[in-house]
């Protein structure tokens, strides 16, 4: 949810963060967040990028072709090992799945429905998982897939303020939402936030952007309030 | 540490020395890095273990995948990506995902137009030997029909799971999309090459072996008449790339012949597309019925024979080599 937030925000585009019990069902593609502008719903963050150029806001214009290639190169590394990793941990790791994400899911939901339905998404989640050949992974191993991903993003990233030197763009925004996610939720373990704190310029990055885009938006914002209550803020 | 390696992995054919994108991979890999492997090519894959391909075995070691033989070689100091920086290692890593993300499920879902035609094509030069039976092939019977259906299932199980969510319902929809994505990474990539040699310099490193895994296949197949391929003509620095690989590391010549045989080898090749396309029906239908083979051409041409008589056989030598 972050990352939309973080782009949306950076776009200097304002949004009113909702926070809905079945918003999985009203997204158009199945997956949340998504956003709804006037009579228009748009979901994922490719679409919604497209979305919002549409309307005149884009932030990699200032890129050429090769750095466009290599953005959206880096992009789907993001994709495929910290949001792999992330859902990985969320619903194959027996331990956080019966402490934290089946309550959680199902946290809106009487018994029993609450566990049938996060049942459900465990069984859809364990099957794309199979599809890609990440069921057989050990957590050893995922955690380090998400090492590997960190220590190149890091290198990326370098001294720079943002990927791309002087301005922020999509990466930037998505990388600053899983990162900030794996840094502040409270898990079983403090493996994976572990991870990502090895490499200081990727927790200065993050706490850069918190600063810079989210300071200030925190009263009216739902999604704070929640990262309140399970989270905890890099600053303090 | 010079202990040997034996890399087994698929077939090539079409001037390729393997069909299979990864071991494609794994072998331009050891050709740039240095490594002496030993390659056992294989169109029967239960000799090889748990069914994988690639495989690599050095000593006791059984490996398979080809990030994890990749590591194995560079480990044992075949290392490609010497003189990469820190960075040009982190594009790597990215550019990699784009191709597993992007490309490899169009890849897949031609997959079994691939396996289809190249025992098509090995059956066809066959034809003119009547004491062959059909089945009599590099890939043993069942194994060769039970296989590609294997395969394309698997693959068509990780397209569906990974794509095939709302608002993208029917298998045509998915299978559009996926080829707007391969598309897109093509163009990328080309524009990621430029007018270089390969992707970082002068000399080839992991990244080179990846693109040229995936894309050789699906440039240098004679498929009947497949988008991405006429998409990747239309790209000629990816082309170019593709055929430098293989005049400079696995001194093959664009069609896999000598020069001189080329013509040759290219007339044959024309006859055959034709022939597969005039045939590609029959090969659907093989899939669910094995009793159709009976009518297949081996035995229409042995009849048309003994019923010219003495006259030249025209159909027969169109088929011939």
């Amino acid at each position: 949810t972050l990352c939309f937030q973080a782009f949306l925000q950076m776009c200097n585009l304002p949004i009113q963060v909702v926070c809905r019990a079945n918003a999985e069902y009203m997204s158009p593609s199945g997956k949340v967040p998504f956003i709804h502008v006037g009579n228009q719903v748009v979901s994922e963050l490719g679409p919604i990028v497209q979305f919002v150029k549409a309307k005149g806001h884009s932030l990699s214009d200032g890129l050429d072709e090769v750095q466009k290639a290599e953005m959206k190169a880096y992009m789907e590394l993001v994709n495929n090992m910290l949001l792999t990793a992330e859902l990985y941990l969320q619903w194959c790791d027996d331990v956080t799945v019966e402490e934290i994400t089946h309550p959680r899911y199902g946290s809106p939901y009487p018994w029993p429905l609450n566990r049938i339905l996060s049942y459900q998404k465990q069984w859809e989640v364990r099957r794309k998982m199979k599809a890609i050949g990440w069921a057989g992974k050990t957590l050893e191993q995922v955690l380090e897939d998400v090492d590997q991903c960190c220590q190149a993003l890091s290198q990326r990233l370098g001294t720079q303020p943002y990927f791309f030197n002087k301005q922020p763009t999509e990466l930037d925004a998505l990388v600053f939402g899983h990162l900030f996610t794996i840094l502040t939720t409270q898990l079983t373990t403090d493996e994976l936030s572990e991870k990502v704190k090895n490499y200081s310029n990727l927790t200065a990055f993050c706490r850069r952007i918190e600063q810079q885009y989210f300071e200030g938006h925190d009263k009216d914002n739902c999604a704070t309030a929640t990262a309140r209550s399970a989270k905890k803020s890099l600053l303090r | 540490m010079a202990a040997s390696m034996e890399l087994s992995c698929w077939g090539g054919d079409w001037g390729l020395p393997s069909l299979h994108p990864e071991s494609l991979t794994v072998m331009a890999y050891a050709k740039f890095s240095g490594a002496p492997l030993t390659v056992n090519t294989i169109s029967n894959s239960w000799r090889a273990p748990k069914g994988d391909v690639p495989v690599l075995i050095s000593e006791d070691i059984v490996i398979s995948q080809p990030a994890k033989i990749l590591n194995f070689l560079r480990k044992q100091k075949y290392n490609a990506d010497y003189e990469l920086s820190a960075k040009q290692g982190a594009d790597t890593l990215a550019y990699i995902a784009l191709l597993e993300e992007k490309l490899l499920p169009a890849l897949a879902s031609i997959e079994k137009h691939l396996i289809m035609l190249h025992t098509f094509w090995v059956e066809a030069e066959n034809y003119c030997s009547v004491t062959k039976p059909w089945f009599a092939s590099r890939i043993a019977f069942p194994l060769r029909l039970y296989l590609p259906g294997k395969m394309s299932r698997e693959a068509l199980n990780r397209i569906l799971l990974t794509r095939g969510g709302p608002p993208l319902c029917s298998l045509t929809e998915v299978e559009a999309q996926i080829y707007r994505d391969a598309k897109e990474c093509l163009n990328l990539l080309s524009k990621r090459l430029g007018t270089s040699q390969f992707f970082f310099g002068h000399t080839p490193t992991t990244l080179d072996a990846f693109v040229f895994g995936f894309l050789a296949p699906v440039y240098k197949v004679c498929f009947p008449r497949v988008q991405l391929q006429e998409h990747l003509k239309q790209l000629p620095n990816l082309c170019r790339f593709c055929d430098d690989i293989l005049t400079c590391y696995f001194r093959l010549t664009v069609s896999g012949h000598s020069p001189a045989g080329q013509d040759t080898a290219d007339a044959n090749l024309q006859k055959l597309t034709q022939l597969v396309n005039k045939e590609s029906n029959l090969i659907e239908k093989m899939d669910d019925n094995l009793r159709k083979s009976p009518q297949h051409p081996p035995r229409k041409l042995t009849t048309l024979k003994l019923a010219a008589g003495g006259e030249e056989n025209s159909p027969s030598h169109r088929l011939s080599p």
